[in-house]
């Protein structure tokens, strides 16, 4: 008998910050709003069903955000082929490891689970670390890159610019714990400074449990959206900020299954003995909780999840779908790199598996349908009057003729996905605007802007630059295919049967992958400049024991790593990504205060200025001669909204009205983050729409309108101008 | 499983079993819906990539000798598609799509037959059917298990059980049968079942004479093989369009490897060899192509065992082309008719959905696609679809190259006609040269020795007569392309001469690249044929050294010296015509042969032949033949009878043993079995008809048929004393 193989799931919780008492759970559906739930986090139910929250704020004040919860649940697998798994009980009987003594090897034996006791760290390490320069450090830092708080060197004052409250247990006997100030003796926990300014932090959260139709749950909240400076509190960059702290937080999720088994033994007479006895086992693939900032369109889907950048990932790196990407025949069996050579040689052989034929709705339309959404927070620039991005009869987008995969040899659609697909980027066109030689019969000097007109990695400055955004490989492979006609209808074919057959996540997950990846989806996955929740580090297969889970690293209380130069000084623990990550390792890479970034990731006026500008003259940006600038390309239009509806429909409005898009905006919006409006949706399909809710006018004002001009606010384009200036600019 | 009604074939049994496991609702299936209920769509349809009844691989005993219609080359060629026209029917052959796609580095799903794979993924004991999309799908086996595609059947009412999926699996190796009859079982395989579908009264009708056999529409090597004979050579002209699109498939499929040009299935891999290892102006020329042309048809028969290299007799183009070659102008050649180019429908389809082409040049795009004209080079396509001849710099390479629309153009031709070469400009040189006539072949034949016909020895070594018209061929069909040097206004300073894309002369007059024309091949069968008639001519002439051995094959010139021991012969054509053994001829009728006319016209020798005329205790017979003599009978004069071809009289006497011991010897199967012919293998006879045939010609008649009366030895009918496998009709240059 072999132990049951136990799995935190989702595999990357997300929590997200907010100023109320009152929460909600994080949504495990692509675009799906969140859970509602009680006091204690239990999930609250509809007809069978998760129910879906009314409000984003406090019914009366809204001032006051709901936080988003984490819940991590543990499933229980056969084996490591079982890939479905089930959610255990309390009360259930698993094959268990048991380890008894020193002397005792280890056995396996029936236990029933009787309560959990779950384990997380977080932390927040932004102070303590690099300075955020685009996309040097991707591959490692320099040992002279700039540090944050640079003016800080001893090792251990740089210790206290992390915040570290050490680890809480909780369990059912005591399902209640708080990452604050005090709550935890015998460890050397490290705050800000009490006098920063404007708002204190003296937590990062908070843990619950609970237990749901027998399922043992835990419930991670993060900070509060609390940000403050120990200096005069004025915001210079995007992304850098010495003297800043926020509350922000990310750390390993572990649990203990506490279990009772029955010991046969015999007495002295020979006689069989029975005794219940109690055990504990880890299990064995333990989880991580990022926390971000409030996802205040939680139902309009990135450009590029985080999941579907970290699917590329694994596919490409990790033999993760080997009949997507493999070594031929694309089987399994051909696919397992167990060492290290056998990975190389992996990576060495495989690639896109031609024979592989996507689904439309699960591998395509996504990819599609996803840019009109953003005319409901961003002002199109529609080219001239026509809507590039329709999705009606005739549209570019047009789902009908788009999900039509070759009929009995007849292909009526071929040229309208070619052209779809020749206006993709593709991996190696990050930087170009246009697309090369995509001409139109009518009008051969057309040249289409290529797609997704999104920012890059480093629209910013011309050292290792990335302008604009492309999918990832996975997604341009799936475009290809179906381009060519290799593409299935699940609708036509096997989902006829099924009302949802066009959406392959109606439904809550039922498995743990699902989970993991239902979650992930609620990401931001690019471009990471630093990215939304999480940055550019979640595209490093080092970072990663298996697919989708972080690897944890051994460290000492009190002693989480520093950057290499600082900790190098007296030996203290440096960051290596080998060994894993420590809490607050995720979340380093990412701007301080994360207000400032945040609210400036509108636009980005993009310099492209000449055909070599990355080989020579490296820092020329604004040749007059040859300019040629790509004007405002937005960030990330369903994470930062920039210009959206009224709930009449009837006009837009800047989202942020009332927050200048300027240095002193970006410090208003260390309070004024609350007082946003959330975007809520109806209709369904074609017809769905967006609209604001719960904007807090008595603390922001009345919202303007682009065109007016009024005290705090300029129109979009003048605003752009000079967007998330690099550090040089401090 | 239910009881069949014994009417039912087992086609229809898994026609119930598919609907049965379907139910009410069935899906589109990428528009073919219920794709197994039509025979034609079942055995060819590809779902998704995934064909779903594995095409049977060479060295599939399973349907040869089937009457079915995708069998050999069997079934109304009416009914088969043009499949250079027809594209779907051509994506059978993935290869065909390789050739106009980017190469991806990577063989998409491969083309080329092979064992299975090792490392015991497949083993080599792979059946048909565990290759085919609809067991592996309703097994639930990769890709239908969920990683690409759900099991199949799609949204059906339930799962396959394993008996039904067994059943059809059996069906799929039994070769896909859709007669009611149980077919092909191991006992049944005996000669006298092979046609036991025919009714024994209908045999007998033939084997009296009262009906009149129906000439083969199988390939000849199809025939060839059930009645163990050489394979056949056939002039280009008088190929089948199965038997051409037989060997284009081939070239597609090599095409598709030629990334891989390191890889035998790769046809430049042969190409190359020719760069590498060719010998020319000595006595080897001839042994060394012998080979080569004999290694690389041994590689087109591991696609299809039944494709062979046709030859393309100069000679018969020369009305055509005395001036198209004896002249200053260019690219005014002929060739043969397979290697031409021509635009289908399809190919106008896709053209005109890349938006090169202005509306003029799609009018006459599509003028040539509904003509269906050949051409006999790709510029004269061009020019008759009014579309110019552009040729741009290439930025990377600073060399001449073709603008989009050309390579556009060029690629569907080639995707057409496999055997079309885009660097060919058929004719002249600008100084005009003679092109050979059949006169100057005969002369050729005439010679008398070794080193004049075929090239001195190593010590003395010179170019033989052959080889000096084999030269001049070379250049015509190569010729010189007009557009050399590119414009000026391109600006390419150094013209490269070894430019893939418009060099000065066509790749056939390069001996480096030559084997890179499909019509190298051709051309270098015609060769190998003069030497092999010119040997018949000239039995005991050989070259000096026989053991020279010929590089890269590890055979010497003495192995090459005889083509049948390479297993082929050269013919102008062929005509077949399948007989019963099962049932004693007294009397052959057939219908005419249906004789090309130009076949008619040209042909040097004709022969009747008789094959497997069984032996085992059979009386004697004198066997009478007739052409165009439908009533002859035992009483029909053979003197001044100007139908009268010949007689053969059988020397076969008794035969004594155990029991079965004059029985048909078993088939030769065994890898080490060296004995000689059987003493009991049935034999072969053969008649001189070349007279016969001139003698109906001279009448007015304008087609052949052949007629044999057995006669015993006593000049009276014998109907119990003659059983063959076939008789056929035959035509030499």
């Amino acid at each position: 008998m072999k132990e049951n193989l136990f799995k935190i799931h989702p595999a990357i919780g997300i929590a997200r910050l907010g100023n109320s008492e009152d929460f909600y759970l994080s949504p495990e559906q692509p675009g799906a709003l969140p859970i509602e739930c009680d006091s204690d986090g239990v999930e609250i139910r509809e007809k069978g069903k998760p129910k879906r929250i009314q409000s984003f704020k406090d019914e009366s004040d809204l001032s006051k955000v709901k936080r988003q919860a984490a819940r991590f649940r543990i499933f229980v697998y056969e084996n490591e082929s079982d890939l479905v798994g089930k959610e255990i009980k309390i009360g259930g009987v698993y094959n268990m490891q048991l380890v008894a003594n020193a002397a005792t090897v280890v056995q396996t034996v029936k236990g029933t689970v009787t309560d959990i006791q779950w384990t997380v760290h977080v932390a927040n390490k932004k102070a303590s670390w690099y300075d955020f320069t685009e996309n040097s450090g991707m591959h490692g830092y320099a040992s002279d890159h700039p540090l944050r708080n640079p003016e800080v060197t001893e090792p251990a004052l740089r210790r206290q610019l992390i915040i570290d409250p050490g680890p809480q247990t909780v369990s059912s006997k005591n399902s209640c714990a708080k990452f604050s100030k005090g709550q935890n003796p015998g460890y050397p926990q490290t705050f800000p400074p009490v006098n920063i300014s404007p708002n204190p932090i003296d937590t990062l959260g908070e843990l619950k449990t609970n237990v749901q139709d027998d399922h043992p749950r835990l419930i991670f909240l993060g900070g509060n959206g609390n940000s403050g400076s120990s200096k005069t509190p004025v915001i210079t960059s995007f992304v850098n900020n010495d003297g800043w702290f926020d509350d922000i937080s990310d750390g390993p999720v572990t649990a203990s299954i506490i279990y009772n088994y029955t010991q046969e033994s015999y007495d002295k007479k020979g006689k069989k003995v029975k005794t219940v006895k109690s055990g504990s086992m880890d299990v064995q693939i333990p989880a991580w909780v990022v926390v971000g900032y409030p996802r205040y369109v939680p139902q309009m889907m990135d450009m590029i999840t985080l999941d579907e950048a970290m699917f590329d990932l694994f596919v490409r790196n990790k033999a993760y779908q080997p009949q997507l990407f493999g070594v031929p025949p694309f089987e399994p069996e051909n696919n397992q790199p167990k060492s290290e050579q056998e990975l190389d040689l992996w990576l060495n052989e495989a690639h896109f598996n031609p024979g592989f034929y996507p689904q439309f709705y699960r591998d395509i339309w996504p990819i599609l349908t996803r840019p009109d959404c953003y005319r409901y927070t961003y002002d199109f620039d529609y080219f001239g009057g026509a809507d590039p991005h329709n999705r009606g009869t005739g549209g570019n987008l047009d789902m009908n003729a788009l999900s039509k995969p070759p009929s009995h040899g007849d292909d009526p659609n071929f040229e309208h996905r070619q052209f779809i697909y020749n206006i993709m980027r593709k991996s190696g066109q990050e930087n170009l605007f246009t697309a090369e030689g995509a001409a139109s019969k009518s009008n051969p000097n057309y040249k289409p802007r290529l797609m997704p007109m999104l920012c890059g990695n480093n629209p910013i400055t011309n050292i290792s630059p990335d302008k604009f955004l492309a999918m990832t490989p996975t997604q341009l492979f799936f475009l290809k295919q179906w381009a060519d006609g290799k593409f299935v209808n699940e609708c036509q074919e096997w989902g006829e049967g099924s009302n949802n057959c066009n959406d392959p996540w109606a439904n809550p997950p039922v498995t743990g992958e699902a989970i993991d990846r239902g979650v992930l989806s609620n990401m931001l996955g690019g471009a990471f400049c630093p990215g939304g929740e999480l940055s550019w580090i979640m595209m490093n297969p080092a970072v990663y024991s298996e697919p989708y889970r972080v690897k944890h690293a051994v460290y000492q209380a009190g002693l989480l790593s520093l950057p290499a130069p600082i900790a190098n000084l007296d030996g203290s623990p440096a960051p290596d990504l080998a060994k894993g990550m420590e809490p607050g390792d995720l979340t380093k890479y990412i701007g301080i205060p994360w207000q400032a970034d945040f609210h400036e990731c509108t636009y980005q006026n993009i310099d492209i200025t000449y055909d070599n500008w990355n080989n020579i003259e490296l820092d020329s940006t604004g040749d007059p001669a040859k300019q040629k600038i790509a004007y405002n390309i937005p960030w990330w239009p369903a994470h930062r909204p920039i210009v959206v509806y009224d709930k009449s429909m009837s006009s837009q409005v800047y989202w942020a009205s009332g927050i200048p898009p300027n240095l002193s905006g970006d410090l208003q919006m260390v309070e004024a983050w609350k007082d946003l409006g959330f975007l809520a949706s109806s209709g369904t399909g074609i017809t769905r729409s967006f609209y604001q809710v719960e904007r807090n006018n008595s603390a922001l004002g009345e919202p303007v309108k682009p065109g007016d001009r009024q005290l705090g606010q300029v129109t979009g384009v003048q605003s752009s101008v000079g967007k998330k200036r690099d550090r040089n600019d401090r | 499983m239910k009881k069949t009604e014994k009417s039912s074939s087992a086609y229809d049994r898994v026609k119930q079993i598919l609907n049965d496991i379907q139910g009410d609702r069935v899906p589109d299936y990428q528009g073919y819906k219920a794709f197994w209920l039509a025979i034609e769509t079942f055995e060819t349809v590809e779902l998704y990539g995934q064909r779903m009844i594995s095409p049977p691989i060479s060295g599939d005993n399973t349907d040869n000798n089937l009457p079915k219609k995708k069998s050999c080359c069997g079934g109304s060629s009416g009914e088969e598609p043009n499949e250079g026209e027809d594209r779907s029917a051509i994506a059978e052959d993935d290869a065909v799509q390789a050739v106009n796609t980017e190469p991806s580095g990577h063989a998409d799903p491969d083309c080329w037959p092979s064992g299975g794979s090792t490392g015991g993924g497949a083993g080599g004991g792979e059946k048909r059917s565990d290759r085919s999309g609809i067991i592996k799908g309703l097994k639930g086996e990769y890709p239908f298990d969920g990683s690409i595609f759900p099991p199949l059947l799609w949204d059906a009412k339930r799962r396959a059980t394993a008996s039904e999926i067994q059943f059809i699996a059996q069906w799929i190796d039994d070769g896909c049968p859709t007669e009611s009859e149980s077919i092909n079982t191991e006992s049944e395989k005996s000669l006298s079942a092979k046609n036991i579908s025919v009714e024994r009264n209908e045999l007998v009708a033939l084997a009296c004479g009262e009906k009149a056999h129906k000439v083969s529409n199988k390939c000849s090597n199809v025939n060839r093989k059930a009645n163990k004979g050489l394979n056949v050579r056939k002039e280009v002209s008088t190929l089948t369009d199965t038997e051409v699109q037989r060997l284009r498939n081939a070239l597609s499929c090599m095409y598709q490897y030629n990334d891989h040009w390191m890889d035998e299935r790769s046809f430049d891999y042969w190409a190359r060899i020719h760069t590498n290892s060719c010998q020319h102006g000595w006595e080897q020329f001839l042994p060394w192509h012998r080979l080569y042309l004999y290694f690389f048809e041994q590689t087109l028969q591991d696609y299809d065992e039944y494709i062979t290299l046709p030859y393309w007799s100069w000679a018969d183009y020369a009305d055509a082309n005395t001036r198209t070659f004896n002249t200053n102008k260019l690219d005014q050649g002929v060739i043969p008719e397979a290697y031409r180019c021509w635009l289908t429908q399809k190919a106008y389809n896709r053209l005109e959905a890349s938006n090169l082409f202005s509306e003029k040049e799609l009018a006459g795009l599509q003028a040539l696609a509904k003509s269906g004209a050949t051409f006999n080079s790709g510029l004269r396509f061009l020019k008759a679809a009014c579309i110019p001849y552009q040729l741009i710099k290439n930025p990377d390479t600073g060399k001449a190259a073709w603008s989009d629309k050309t390579r556009l153009i060029y690629n569907e031709l080639r995707l057409i006609n496999p055997l079309w070469f885009p660097n060919r400009w058929p004719g002249a040189m600008v100084s005009p040269m003679h092109y050979p006539t059949k006169a100057n072949i005969n002369q050729l034949l005439s010679i008398k020795n070794w080193s004049d016909f075929a090239g001195g020895p190593e010590n003395d070594h010179h170019f033989g007569k052959l080889e000096e018209v084999h030269n001049g061929m070379h250049n015509f069909s190569g010729g010189q392309n007009p557009h050399y040097p590119p414009p000026k206004s391109l600006k390419i300073l150094d013209p490269d001469i070894q430019n893939t894309e418009n060099p000065p002369y066509g790749w056939m007059t390069d001996n480096r690249i030559t084997a890179y024309d499909p019509i190298f091949w051709a051309h270098h069968s015609n060769v190998d044929r003069i030497w092999a008639r010119w040997q018949e001519l000239h039995p005991d002439v050989k070259p000096e050294d026989m053991d020279g051995v010929l590089p890269p094959w590890s055979l010497s010139i003495k192995d090459t010296l005889s083509v049948k021991k390479l297993g082929y012969e050269y013919m102008r054509d062929s005509y077949h015509y399948e007989a019963s053994s099962s049932v004693s001829f007294s009397k052959f009728n057939s219908e005419k042969a249906g004789v090309k006319g130009d076949v008619l016209d040209t042909y040097r020798k004709a022969d009747i032949r008789l094959h497997r005329v069984q032996l085992g205790n059979m009386f004697n017979t004198t066997i009478r033949m007739f052409l165009n003599a439908p009533d002859a009978s035992a009483d029909t004069p053979i003197v001044d009878n100007e139908h009268f071809v010949g007689e053969i009289t059988t020397f076969h006497g008794t035969c004594y043993g155990g029991p079965g011991h004059c029985n048909l010897p078993l088939d030769k199967t065994r890898q080490f079995d060296r004995r000689s012919l059987h003493h009991h293998e049935p034999r072969n006879y053969r008649v001189d008809a070349s007279d016969a045939v001139r003698r109906m010609l001279a009448k007015g008649e304008e087609d052949i048929s052949v007629h044999l009366v057995a006669v015993g030895l006593d000049g009276k009918p014998i109907d119990n004393a003659l059983f063959f496998d076939g008789v056929s009709l035959n035509f030499m240059d």
